[in-house]
């Protein structure tokens, strides 16, 4: 369990909030993008990326959406919290 | 079997509506759809079931079998035979089709269905689809060759493909353009059908396919957004609100979409192929492709996100208005109207679980947040805390439920204060309280004034439970009321169509004739598990009470091995939460047994158990001083008389006076070497100043004082205590005392022609020496000759293996196990399992079978 994240208000099972990277084919709509209001997109040449902080079952939340509503899903990152800097947009994404 | 496993809008809906449809379609179809977010695993097998049943177009077997009725209990391996058995007896190749499988989200309605699967009859071909690989253990039909899959590069379209479906859709296109969206939807069907719809009609195709190929916009997304651009306003507007339920038809597209005319709009939309399909051949119900209605939710909540609330509350209003209570109460809490949510789940979880949607309740109660804790779902949380044997929470929770009761407007009042009662009465009757029974039970059982018919129908549910549990309560105590409250409330039951209830109340009605003579009790316990095997409801917990009366009965009458059968039905059907009487009574019986065969070592453990449990229970138990006393007498049997007078010596007065005590005190004197003190001690049971449970008290009184005279060498006066226990024995042809006391040398030594009891005396020396009590009825004149195949299934039947095991063990089907058995019932003239070991006992057929 990550120790050094803010406590937030889950008990015990939930494992901590975690930052995650998750990269989708093509430029995700108004439309299809409400779906993910916990998520942070952005658009990186064909793709979009949806980045934010989720905990376990955030996270199969948002993988049950894309599946539900066909998306093509390219890519599921976890990134370590420490090594984010600070300010707009993550280093480690191309 | 095959298995279809493809993302979202592949086709697969599609692909089975094709196959189902093809001329040429040999196979009866059983297709059914799994409900969205199907948590209750009871209700995806009941519609599974009477898809099976429609496809076979038989209105029943030729058994008789009742529709399959929902039970507040569910056993998923009794459903899963059914089913099976249905299966084999299609005549002719019948398809199990199962869409929207994903949906299923009971681990344990998944783990039966994999049971289903690989027990399938040869005749039968099951056909899944899914959007996700599923938790399904098929690996041994994978191995086995037998499973077939079908994925997503298996639907794609190509590119010929992709210009037939333009084709037929009248769309004309370039060879170019349709490459192009061939590439663009990669051939995805959902992506190529939408195309088509914004195609047909348009004024440029090329531009269009140009436009769209050049967008990075998902394919969904863009498609949708176009197909929604081009529909009429009205037509727009009605997709965007309806797309929040589940089905919709006319009368409720009205209603949400503020105007008339929707059905129409359906209908067309229907046959322009536009994701909408009919659920009925009267085409008044229909649905929305789930992608379709997906993203139509999200441009909902975008445009129009004000509406959304008000828009569930009108659907939980007319479901509520059409009796469709699970639907009202998700829509409202859709809405956000926790306190409203609470509320209408509070009152209809009592009738709701009487319908069998224990599990649906359950999930609604989860779908509350966390933070919601509002006293109206305490009735709700205490209702599912005692079905799952938690009974201090119940209680606390039924005390808060009570005060929120009383804060109630009177309409709502008398109805939450009958199911606050109701479970108060459950509750007690769980723990054996008898006052807090009554309690209750003046109140619910009292006439009411009711005011509409669903209030009439809720009372008498809620009188019929009373009446159940009222009975149930007094029988454990041994209370004369118990019978007529019992009949009563099976009665009721069986008017109201409430099968559960009617044979929960006839259950515990044999349960309850214990001071009756045997062949009543036995009867009345033989009615209740007939009606529960009508049911298919022959291995539930609820049976529990007769199958462990029935055992007793016969250890009473010295049916041993028919005893043991019932008792390992017995342990079979119970549960973790089985109530502290019935368990106590399954360990007397078991102690029963082992005493009787002269294994006193393996006896003690279980009387000392049901000795233990009997101190749980809040009153006192009828049966705890023939507890006390058989504990005390196997001690002394076991050469501990010294351990046995100290615990008498820590006895209460009362239990001491007792006739049962008594005739402790007579064995313990018996192995101390003390006829003349033994002879003390039974005689206040003999002149009857001692009290006691019932007249086999003394049957066993006059035995030991037989074996006191023995000693003493008073031959005279022993053998008429013998010819006195045989006499009082002989209406029930009671068996176990003379088992228990080890009298069988003092039924040798009897003069067979000094006694009035000749064939009991010739009986009992049967069963003592071992070998089976004289069948019934003779045996069939020309009892036709078990094959070999049968024989070897004979064999098994004496065990707890289920049919699928007992295939396993030899290496056959389950349906080839079926056939041998519905033979071996036949031939044998029988119609159940342990009539059939019986039969085949009393003809010496095991020995046979074993030693082929």
């Amino acid at each position: 369990m990550r120790g050094h994240l803010p406590a937030g208000d889950h008990d015990g099972m939930d494992p901590a909030p975690a930052l995650y990277v998750i990269r989708i084919k093509g430029h995700l709509g108004a439309m299809v993008l409400s779906a993910f209001p916990a998520l942070d997109p952005h658009h990186h040449g064909a793709h979009t990326v949806l980045t934010g902080l989720l905990d376990r079952s955030a996270l199969y939340g948002v993988l049950a959406e894309i599946e539900a509503l066909g998306l093509d899903l390219l890519e599921v990152r976890q990134v370590p919290p420490e090594r984010k800097s600070p300010g707009s947009g993550d280093s480690r994404s191309p | 079997m095959t298995i279809i496993s493809a993302p979202a809008g592949s086709g697969k809906t599609s692909l089975l509506r094709a196959w189902a449809g093809r001329p040429g379609q040999r196979r009866r179809l059983a297709i059914m759809q799994v409900q969205r977010d199907q948590q209750d695993a009871q209700q995806f097998w009941l519609a599974l079931l009477a898809a099976v049943r429609q496809a076979s177009g038989a209105a029943g077997a030729a058994g008789g079998a009742e529709p399959p009725a929902a039970t507040p209990e569910f056993n998923g391996r009794a459903m899963v035979d059914r089913v099976l058995a249905e299966l084999e007896g299609h005549r002719g190749r019948v398809a199990l089709v199962i869409d929207d499988l994903h949906e299923l989200h009971s681990p344990d309605a998944l783990a039966q269905l994999t049971l289903l699967l690989t027990s399938l009859p040869p005749n039968a071909h099951a056909v899944l689809a899914t959007r996700r690989d599923l938790r399904l253990r098929l690996h041994q039909l994978r191995l086995a060759g037998e499973l077939a899959e079908i994925r997503a590069e298996d639907l794609r379209f190509t590119e010929r493909e992709t210009r037939e479906l333009l084709g037929a859709s009248g769309v004309t296109l370039s060879e170019a353009g349709a490459a192009l969206l061939h590439e663009r939807t990669e051939g995805w069907a959902a992506g190529l059908r939408l195309a088509a719809i914004s195609l047909a009609g348009h004024p440029d195709p090329e531009q269009f396919v140009a436009e769209f190929s050049g967008s990075d916009r998902t394919v969904a997304e863009y498609l949708m957004a176009e197909m929604l651009g081009r529909q009429p306003d009205d037509v727009q507007q009605l997709l965007l609100r309806t797309s929040l339920l589940d089905r919709v038809n006319g009368e409720l597209a009205d209603l949400l979409a503020g105007r008339p005319g929707s059905e129409r709009i359906l209908l067309g939309l229907e046959d322009a192929n536009a994701f909408v399909v009919s659920l009925d051949p009267e085409r008044t119900w229909f649905r929305y492709h789930h992608l379709f209605g997906d993203l139509l939710r999200l441009e909902l909540r975008r445009m129009l996100p004000e509406e959304v609330p008000a828009l569930h509350r009108r659907a939980a209003g007319w479901f509520a208005e059409h009796g469709q209570i699970a639907d009202a109460i998700r829509h409202t809490q859709a809405a956000g109207d926790w306190p409203d949510a609470a509320r209408l789940l509070a009152d209809h979880s009592f009738s709701l679980t009487m319908d069998g949607q224990a599990q649906t309740v359950r999930a609604l109660l989860r779908a509350f947040p966390r933070g919601v804790d509002d006293p109206a779902l305490a009735l709700v949380r205490a209702g599912r805390d005692l079905a799952e044997g938690r009974l201090d929470e119940a209680a606390a929770y039924l005390a808060v439920a009570e005060t929120y009761a009383g804060t109630t407007p009177p309409d709502r009042q008398r109805r939450l204060r009958v199911a606050v009662a109701s479970l108060k009465l459950s509750l007690a009757a769980r723990r054996g309280h008898l006052a807090g029974v009554l309690e209750q039970t003046r109140f619910l059982v009292s006439p009411v004034t009711a005011q509409t018919d669903e209030e009439i129908e809720l009372g008498n549910d809620l009188r019929a439970v009373a009446l159940m549990n009222l009975g149930t309560v007094e029988a454990s105590l041994g209370l004369a009321d118990a019978e007529r409250h019992l009949r009563e409330g099976a009665v009721l039951a069986g008017k109201t169509g409430r099968p559960y209830l009617e044979v929960r109340c006839l259950v515990q009605l044999g349960f309850a004739s214990k001071i009756h003579p045997f062949a009543t009790v036995q009867q009345r316990c033989r009615e209740a598990i007939a009606l529960a095997e009508r049911y298919g409801w022959d291995t539930e917990p609820m049976t529990v009470p007769a199958l462990i009366t029935l055992a007793s009965t016969m250890v009473w009458t010295g049916e041993f091995d028919q005893a043991e059968l019932w008792l390992q039905r017995t342990t079979r059907a119970m549960q973790a939460d089985t109530g502290a009487d019935i368990r106590l009574l399954v360990h007397i019986v078991s102690g029963m047994l082992q005493a009787c065969r002269g294994r006193h070592h393996e006896a003690l453990p279980e009387f000392r158990a049901a000795e233990y449990l009997g101190s749980q229970l809040a009153d006192s138990h009828a049966l705890a001083n023939q507890v006390t006393s058989w504990v005390l007498a196997t001690q002394a049997r076991l050469g501990r008389p010294g351990e046995a007078r100290a615990a008498l010596a820590a006895l209460a007065d009362e239990q001491v006076g007792s006739g049962e005590i008594h005739n402790a005190r007579t064995v313990i004197a018996l192995a101390e070497g003390d006829p003349a003190g033994a002879l003390d001690a039974v005689r206040g049971v003999l002149d009857g100043t001692a009290p006691v449970i019932g007249y086999v008290t003394v049957v066993e009184a006059q035995l030991l004082a037989g074996l006191a005279h023995h000693e003493l060498g008073d031959l005279r006066a022993r053998n008429q205590a013998v010819e006195r226990a045989l006499a009082l024995a002989e209406s029930d042809r009671l068996v176990l005392p003379f088992a228990m006391t080890g009298s069988r040398e003092l039924l040798e030594a009897l003069p067979r022609h000094q006694t009035a009891h000749a064939a009991l005396l010739a009986d009992l020396l049967d069963v003592l020496h071992g070998s089976s009590p004289a069948a019934d009825q003779p045996p069939p004149p020309d009892a036709e000759e078990l094959s070999p195949g049968e024989l070897r299934v004979l064999r098994f039947l004496p065990t707890n293996l289920s049919r699928p095991e007992i295939a396993g063990q030899l290496s056959v089907s389950p349906n080839t196990v079926s056939t041998h058995i519905r033979s071996i019932y036949a031939k044998l003239g029988v119609r159940d399992r342990s009539a059939a070991v019986q039969r085949a006992r009393d003809l010496r057929l095991l020995s046979a079978a074993r030693t082929r």
